[in-house]
This record gives C-alpha cells, sequence and structure tokens, in this order.
C-alpha cells in the first residue's frame, strides 16, 4: 500500500442499483464494494453506459442504491440500501463534486461560488472569504476572483470548480469527466490539481474519465463494465 | 449567508429594472382607479360641503338635489325662517352650463348659486381674487375652467366677470363650478330669447282673453307688457338649505318641519350619504370589480414573471440541493426575489403616480391609507407569486447537474 495514503474515508460494502422489474430489469450496478483513502486519487474507466455514473450519483448521495452500505470514515451512512443519516448534511459536509463542464452559479463571481460552499454549512462570510481567496490564489486564480463564471475559460472555470469542491475539506471529492471539455494540457492541468489537492487536503477523489492521458496521475484505476467494477491489474 | 437573490438581481439588473417597471406600470394602475374613486366621492360632496346647512328641505317625496330632480318655491326660504329653532335660510340652485367662447372653444360647467347677501362665497377656498360683492354679474369660477380673474362671460343676456378663483370645485360629474348669485342663476337659467318672449306675451294675451279676466282691457294690457305680472311667482329653486340655531336640536326642526306636506327634510349626513350611495355608487363598483381585476392579472403576471425566473435558475437551484443547501436558502432565494419585485413595482407604481396623476383631467385622490393597502397586496402577491416559483424550486433535483 502506498504510504502516502491515510487512513479508509469511503466504504463501500455490496453496493448495487437495479431499476425495473421482471423482463424490464436492468441491473445498472452490480453488488459492488470497494475503499478509498484519504489522499488517494482513484480512477474509473468504462464505456457509455457501464454503470459509471450510477455509482458516482450512489456515492454522491443523489441517488439511494438497492442494496449495499455505505460508511464515510467511521460514520454508516447508508445501511441495507436505506440512508442513516441527513443525506443533504452529509453532502455539505462530506462531499464535493466536480462535473464535466463546471456548473458553477452563474450570477456569482469565482470567489463566491467557492464561499458558498462553506457558506451554506453555517461559515461566516469574514472565514469564507479569506479560506475562499487563499485557495483560489493557490489554484492559480487569485486576480480572477470577481469575475462571473461567463468571463472565465474552461480551464479556468474547472478551477474554481475544484476550489469549490474542495474548500469545506470534504473526506470525497466525485469528479465526472472533469477534463472532457478541456484540451489535453488544461487537462493534465487539472488531474494534477486534484491529485495536488487531493495529497494537501487527505481527500479521497474519485475521478470518472474516459482519458487515458492522465491515468499517470491517479494512485489506482477501477473499471466498470456491465455494472461490474474491478480493479485493473497493474501494467 | 450571503444574499443570493441580490446577487442574482444584481447579475442582470437591467432585466429586473424592465420587469420592475413594468409590473410598477400595471400597479399604477390600480392606485389611479382608487385615486379615481377617491377623487370621485370628494368632487361628489364638494357641494354639500361647500354649502353646508344643518337640513336640506327639498321638494316632497324626492330625495334632493343630488339624486333626482327638486324645485320647491324660492319663498318657502322665508316661511322656513318663521320655524322656531331656524337661525338662517339659503336657497340652493345648481345648473349645467355648455358655452360657447369666440374662439370656437367649449366651456362647461355647473352653476351654483350663492344665496345673496346672507352667502357672498366668502367660505370658498379661494386662490386668488375675492368673494361676490354685488349682486349681480359677478363670478366664482373654478382654475378647471381656464379663465382668469377679469375674463367676462356672455351668459343669457348678460356679461359676467370673474372676480375670483378657487380650486379643487368640481361637480359630481367632474364639471368646474361656477359660483354666482342665486337670482343671476336663475336669471340664467330662465332666460329667453327676445322672440320666446314675443311668443309667450301673445300667447299670455290669448290666455287672459279666453278667461273671465279677458272682459277687463287693462288686465289684457298688462298681460301683454314686458313688466313682469305680480301674479306670477317667482322661478323655483332646487333646495332650502336651513342652518339651525345654537342650543337647538337639529332633529326636532328636522321633525317639525318634516310635518309640512309639501316638502321632504334631510340633515346633510343624508345627502351625503344619498349622494355616495345612489350616485356614484354604479361608478363605486365599477372601478371595484376593475380593480379587484388589475390585481388578480398582477398576480397572474407576477407568478409567471417569478415562474419563469425560477426556470431560468433551475442548473444552479439543482447544485444548490446537490451542494446540500437547506430548503430556507433556496426558499430565501425565491422568496426575497419574489418581494424585492414586488417592492420595487410598488416604488414604480409611487413613482407614476407622484408624477403622472396631477395631469389626470379629474381628481385623482390617493391617500397614505391607500398607498399602505396596495402596499399589503403587493407584498401578498409577492409571497403568492415566490409560492409559485418555491413549488418549482423545492422540485429541483440535483440529478439535473450531472445530466446537463
Amino acid at each position: 500500500m502506498n504510504e502516502r495514503l491515510g487512513k479508509v474515508v469511503l466504504r463501500a460494502t455490496n453496493l448495487s442499483k437495479v431499476y425495473g422489474e421482471g423482463a424490464m430489469r436492468v441491473d445498472a450496478l452490480r453488488p459492488t464494494s470497494f475503499e478509498a483513502r484519504a489522499g488517494e486519487v482513484v480512477a474509473i474507466l468504462g464505456p457509455s453506459g457501464s454503470g459509471k455514473s450510477t455509482l458516482l450519483t450512489i456515492i454522491g448521495l443523489i441517488n439511494p442504491p438497492t442494496t449495499g452500505s455505505l460508511v464515510f470514515g467511521d460514520r454508516p451512512v447508508i445501511t441495507d440500501g436505506k440512508a442513516v443519516v441527513n443525506l443533504a448534511t452529509m453532502r455539505r459536509q462530506q462531499l464535493g463534486y466536480v462535473f464535466q463542464r463546471s456548473n458553477l452559479i452563474p450570477f456569482l463571481s469565482a470567489e463566491a461560488n467557492v464561499r458558498l460552499a462553506l457558506e451554506i454549512d453555517g461559515v461566516s462570510s469574514r472565514e469564507s472569504r479569506a479560506r475562499a481567496r487563499e485557495l483560489l490564489d493557490s489554484l492559480g486564480m487569485g486576480k480572477r476572483l470577481a469575475a462571473l463564471p461567463g468571463k472565465l475559460s474552461g480551464g479556468e472555470q474547472q478551477r474554481v470548480a475544484i476550489a469549490r469542491a474542495m474548500i469545506h475539506q470534504p473526506s470525497v471529492v466525485l469528479a465526472d469527466e472533469p477534463t472532457a471539455a478541456l484540451d489535453s494540457g488544461r487537462g493534465r492541468q487539472v488531474m494534477e490539481l486534484f491529485r495536488d489537492s487531493a495529497h494537501t487536503h487527505g481527500a479521497a477523489v474519485l475521478v470518472v474519465t474516459h482519458d487515458h492521458r492522465t491515468l499517470d496521475l491517479v494512485d489506482r484505476v477501477l473499471e466498470m463494465e456491465d455494472g461490474v467494477l474491478s480493479e485493473r491489474q497493474p501494467a | 449567508m450571503m444574499d443570493l437573490a441580490i446577487r442574482d438581481i444584481r447579475n442582470d439588473l437591467s432585466r429586473f429594472i424592465l420587469t420592475a417597471a413594468g409590473l410598477g406600470m400595471l400597479m399604477s394602475v390600480v392606485l389611479a382607479m382608487t385615486g379615481i374613486y377617491n377623487g370621485m366621492v370628494v368632487d361628489a360632496t364638494v357641494l354639500p360641503d361647500t354649502y353646508g346647512g344643518d337640513l336640506w328641505v327639498v321638494q316632497k317625496d324626492t330625495q334632493g338635489p343630488f339624486a333626482e330632480s327638486s324645485r320647491v318655491p324660492a319663498l318657502l326660504a322665508d316661511r322656513i325662517r318663521a320655524v322656531p329653532g331656524v337661525a338662517r335660510t339659503r336657497s340652493y340652485m345648481t345648473l349645467n352650463v355648455q358655452h360657447e367662447l369666440a374662439g370656437g372653444e367649449t366651456l362647461r360647467f355647473t352653476m351654483a348659486g350663492l344665496s345673496w347677501p346672507d352667502d357672498l362665497g366668502n367660505a370658498l377656498p379661494l386662490q386668488q381674487g375675492r368673494a361676490l360683492r354685488q349682486p349681480h354679474y359677478e363670478l366664482v369660477a373654478d382654475r378647471a375652467l381656464g379663465l382668469p380673474i377679469g375674463a367676462a362671460l356672455r351668459l343669457g343676456r348678460d356679461d359676467y366677470t370673474i372676480v375670483g378663483v378657487t380650486s379643487g370645485m368640481v361637480s359630481s360629474s367632474g364639471d368646474p363650478l361656477v359660483f354666482a348669485s342665486v337670482s343671476d342663476t336663475l336669471r340664467i337659467q330662465n332666460d329667453l330669447a327676445s322672440e320666446a318672449m314675443r311668443l309667450e306675451r301673445v300667447s299670455r294675451v290669448s290666455r287672459v282673453r279666453r278667461s273671465e279676466l279677458g272682459r277687463d282691457p287693462a288686465t289684457i294690457a298688462r298681460a301683454g307688457s314686458a313688466a313682469p305680472l305680480p301674479s306670477v311667482a317667482p322661478p323655483p329653486v332646487t333646495a332650502i338649505l336651513v342652518d339651525v340655531a345654537a342650543g337647538s336640536d337639529i332633529q326636532q326642526v328636522k321633525a317639525s318641519l318634516a310635518a309640512w306636506p309639501d316638502i321632504s327634510v334631510y340633515t346633510i349626513d343624508e345627502q351625503r350619504d344619498l349622494l355616495v350611495r345612489g350616485v356614484i355608487d354604479r361608478a363605486r363598483r365599477q372601478i371595484g370589480l376593475f380593480r379587484a381585476l388589475l390585481v388578480a392579472i398582477s398576480a397572474i403576471v407576477m407568478g409567471l414573471i417569478v415562474y419563469t425566473m425560477t426556470l431560468d435558475k433551475m442548473l444552479s437551484l439543482s447544485l444548490l440541493k446537490l451542494l446540500g443547501a437547506k430548503q430556507r436558502v433556496i426558499l430565501r432565494l425565491i422568496l426575497e426575489e419574489s418581494i424585492l419585485l414586488g417592492l420595487s413595482a410598488y416604488l414604480v407604481a409611487l413613482l407614476i403616480g407622484e408624477l403622472a396623476f396631477d395631469l389626470f383631467p379629474r381628481r385623482v385622490l390617493v391617500q397614505d391609507m391607500d398607498r399602505l393597502a396596495l402596499l399589503g397586496v403587493v407584498l401578498g402577491l409577492s409571497m403568492v407569486a415566490g409560492m409559485v416559483g418555491l413549488r418549482k424550486a423545492l422540485a429541483a433535483n440535483p440529478n439535473e447537474v450531472l445530466a446537463s
């Protein structure tokens, strides 16, 4: 095991997702178990429709699984397919999200988009401003704090999105094809940011990606096919 | 927590301002309707309020000059003055006049008689000039007539000079009031063309000839003369106003007069009530219904606007939900925007009222209570519209963010 990695922050056990019944039954995710550790960057590869996004929405506490359990750190969140805690609170405190499109709130500046993730959890404006500025500065966005998303380039928007996902120091960051809309150079920069942020902030980063050129930047690669998740063996 | 609503509004301020301006114009019509109604009530009661009088004596079984036609003999004033408790009587007489000026312009006004010499018009709200000083050929006119002091009007066979200008004195139909002595008002009302007078004299002679009096040549000669006949009563007036002496009981005097078989008696409050309920009740209901319709339209328009504003933000709302924002964050965003929109529209409506209502040809009287009531309506509409948006907003699905 990599010495740099911390304790297990995410443990999924027998997670499955079934849509429909009888002849209409679709096993979007077959019983799947895995773990992710603090500071670890995990890539999830797989063709379209293989169940990657389903897995992401279940771990992201957006869709409930049909079966299985999820534990964040030491805290059970889903047991036997049922939520045992307030999922909105868990999303607010334990999870960060980055998407293919940055999905920043268009009427908020770069700084405000990042602050928002803190302030919806009750952090004061003064503290959120200071922390957002510091983080954006560290991501090279210090001079673009007041810019609205529409005035930022695709790479800049993704850096703001990463800052928003990291600012509240979540235990798990979920990224759904974050480099798909970027050229290879900027895509690599974004993956480096994920790696650095994961190492710095101690979050586990799960990245769904098709971009094989950046796999050298991740710690582990999982492959998904027909709803089955498997670990890719080192080449 | 940062104010998301303010930031959203600031992001597209021009759109917000235009929307608020449009809604404000709609609400200004609601305010105008209220003001027009108030103005109607005030205009309608200008005459009784100006003339005062504790009791109004009118033709038997009629409801007085504001409700229907009333004619009582001018000499009735003398009879009434003899009743214990009566301090003063005045004749009341109004007349609608449409007068064409030399330039072809048409003046329409209501002429109201003042009982010379008891009432010279000193109680009128004079802006310029003075009250009447002589019993004939002088007028006090409202400024809405548009004629200055010193201007002369030819009415009937005589020229009348404007000696005073009042403000806000209009009849219940909105025409400016012009005050003259009762005798001048009667003279103008009963003015006949020379040919009509000649024909009347011939007719009179003919009638006398057919009667027993026709045997007397002197009587026939008098019937055909231009001088007024002593046997012909002076023209009737509309009503007699009675001022009750200090210390006397108005109801008691009223009861005394009401016993007379040829008249009906009302207190001034009853006259005012008859006027408001009778004359302007239909207009009031019409305006009330129109106002209710406008409020309903405003509610629908506002609901649609807030709903559209919410639709525009659905992705942001889904994102807020995905980030774990509490319901109240979303609730505040939608409701605050809706209320700010409503309040901005309200301010626009007030501004329009301040700037435009004075330009209306009839009185638009908006009182503080009306402004407060509109504020209440606006806040209510904002809440309802906000609820429409909120219903949609709370249905935002975090999955939408992943699907986008």
